[in-house]
């Protein structure tokens, strides 16, 4: 959905904004893939800002939309550019088959992309280790540069502290997103009770810009199937208050009344006309609950 | 992955095969051996924390991906076919192969270049195998066989075949004549991207063992 938003915030020259979605997405596999073709998916996407503290807020909000539905997530962080800034400090210029290499972490398919014995120290620490901004501090210790990104992981690291989630977010700089439209930070979402990312996202000012609009942009979005099942199918949450509604033949509106009432509160009801129902609300002369013929007030 | 067994770690291996005796007998130097019946499927091990699934090597990377198993051993070629995205966290040095391209000895093409377009060339591999000729320019028909892909030149089914070999012998056999390398494999480790993140003090070690033992 990025690219779509994209295109459309710079069809309006919006460069400012919060905006979420829920929909059904499309996409094109080849025959071999045994992914679904189409997928369900909640995201949101944040146009415009400071950079530290929009990317922080988007990983907190992804995790806070996951706490809420009862699914405890962690995040693990990657930088697109750290790996363009790597590959032109060791003159690299094959990046699919580095991405390729680094996103499976095979040292053996690096070796085919670069016989720089530095270049292989620093990417085979990148691709090995796991841990907080210091890493960052290390593999620019190793490589001689990337000292703003070590500053920018360490800032991201503490706007994170303070919406309590840090514990919870790693750097790993494997994490490669399959869309080519990222070029900045790149985050996946997972959790343990599931084998695939249950979502991800990053930074993609630079789509923005060939949309014809200079802004920041980043944004997340989360697969709605993956969530169901990550909650076991039956511990998602089923709405069991649902008031049933009935009415007699000419009171239909006054029950049309009290649904406005009840759904003004909060509450979830459905209206149909009574056919004998033992048990809901019943609307004629007076309004009582069926079971126990008692006088129901809202 | 069932939330039923997260703190378990369920390793795939080869339940026939090339690769599956130098996998277990590699697991067992690195102090896993497996308890139950040798066809059983799925297995305990010496390492209460480590189950055993026996399946074909060709469906590991299916169950790695998905989550289903932790780790697993098989070849390169395998995980390339599937295409599907999973560390490959060591090259343990057993089951060296290549996948190459091969015709006739009578067919006087000397190099898969030379194949001539809307050639028929069957295999087991046909993603690697359309992926490589598409690279190389050259259109042909990927017919995809199940095994004995070497006799189909003989029986007028393909031009070419694109197969493993690692002796070259099964090919000298069918008087077939190797033209061109698709890819070198040998066994792998393979894991799970998310156990990767989720078990990673466990899966670290048994990698760090593994590597050291391996050839």
């Amino acid at each position: 959905m990025t690219t779509q938003i994209a295109r459309m915030l710079a069809s309006k020259a919006k460069d400012e904004g919060r905006l979420c979605y829920i929909t059904n997405c499309i996409r094109y596999l080849e025959s071999r893939n045994l992914s679904l073709r189409e997928y369900w998916q909640a995201g949101a996407e944040l146009i415009g800002g400071e950079r530290v503290g929009a990317d922080a807020e988007a990983v907190a909000l992804a995790l806070d939309m996951l706490d809420s539905i009862g699914i405890r997530a962690s995040v693990d962080l990657g930088s697109m550019g750290v790996i363009r800034k790597l590959m032109e400090r060791y003159r690299i210029m094959d990046y699919k088959r580095l991405a390729r290499a680094i996103a499976s972490k095979s040292i053996d398919d690096l070796r085919k992309v670069t016989c720089d014995s530095k270049a292989l120290e620093t990417f085979t620490m990148l691709m090995t280790k796991r841990g907080g901004a210091e890493l960052i501090g290390e593999v620019a210790e190793k490589a001689g540069c990337l000292g703003e990104d070590y500053e920018y992981f360490r800032s991201l690291y503490r706007a994170l502290e303070a919406y309590g989630c840090a514990s919870r977010v790693f750097v790993d700089l494997s994490t490669i997103r399959e869309m080519a439209y990222y070029n900045g930070l790149v985050f996946e979402i997972f959790t343990p009770a599931l084998g695939l990312p249950i979502g991800g996202g990053g930074r993609y000012d630079a789509m923005m810009k060939d949309f014809g609009i200079d802004t920041k942009a980043t944004g997340f979005a989360l697969s709605i199937d993956l969530c169901a099942k990550a909650l076991g199918g039956s511990d998602v949450k089923k709405n069991n208050d649902t008031l049933k509604v009935y009415y007699r033949e000419g009171f239909r509106e006054k029950a049309i009344g009290l649904a406005r009432i009840l759904r003004g509160e909060g509450k979830c009801c459905t209206l149909d006309a009574y056919r004998g129902e033992r048990s809901g609300i019943l609307v004629g002369e007076r309004t009582v609950l069926i079971e126990s013929g008692e006088e129901y007030e809202p | 992955m069932s939330p039923d067994r997260q703190g378990r770690l369920i390793f795939a291996l080869p339940n026939k095969g090339r690769m599956r005796d130098p996998a277990l007998r590699l697991l067992e130097s690195a102090g896993i051996r497996g308890l139950g019946e040798e066809r059983a499927y799925l297995s305990k091990t010496t390492d209460p924390e480590i189950d055993l699934l026996s399946v074909r090597a060709a469906d590991i990377p299916v169950y790695v991906y998905y989550g289903i198993a932790d780790l697993g051993i098989t070849g390169r070629d395998i995980v390339a076919e599937t295409g599907l995205e999973v560390y490959e966290l060591a090259d343990l040095g057993f089951g060296c192969c290549d996948l190459v391209v091969a015709v006739s000895r009578e067919s006087g093409i000397r190099s898969p270049s030379e194949i001539p377009h809307g050639s028929k060339v069957a295999t087991e591999f046909p993603n690697v195998t359309k992926a490589y000729f598409d690279e190389l320019g050259v259109q042909v028909e990927t017919i995809t066989l199940k095994g004995a892909v070497e006799i189909t030149p003989r029986l007028g089914l393909a031009t070419a075949i694109v197969d493993i070999s690692s002796t070259g012998a099964t090919l000298e056999k069918n008087r077939l004549a190797p033209i061109g390398r698709v890819m070198s494999s040998s066994a792998r480790l393979i894991c799970n991207k998310i156990s990767y993140k989720t078990k990673y003090d466990k899966v670290e070690a048994i990698t760090n063992k593994l590597k050291g033992l391996s050839p």
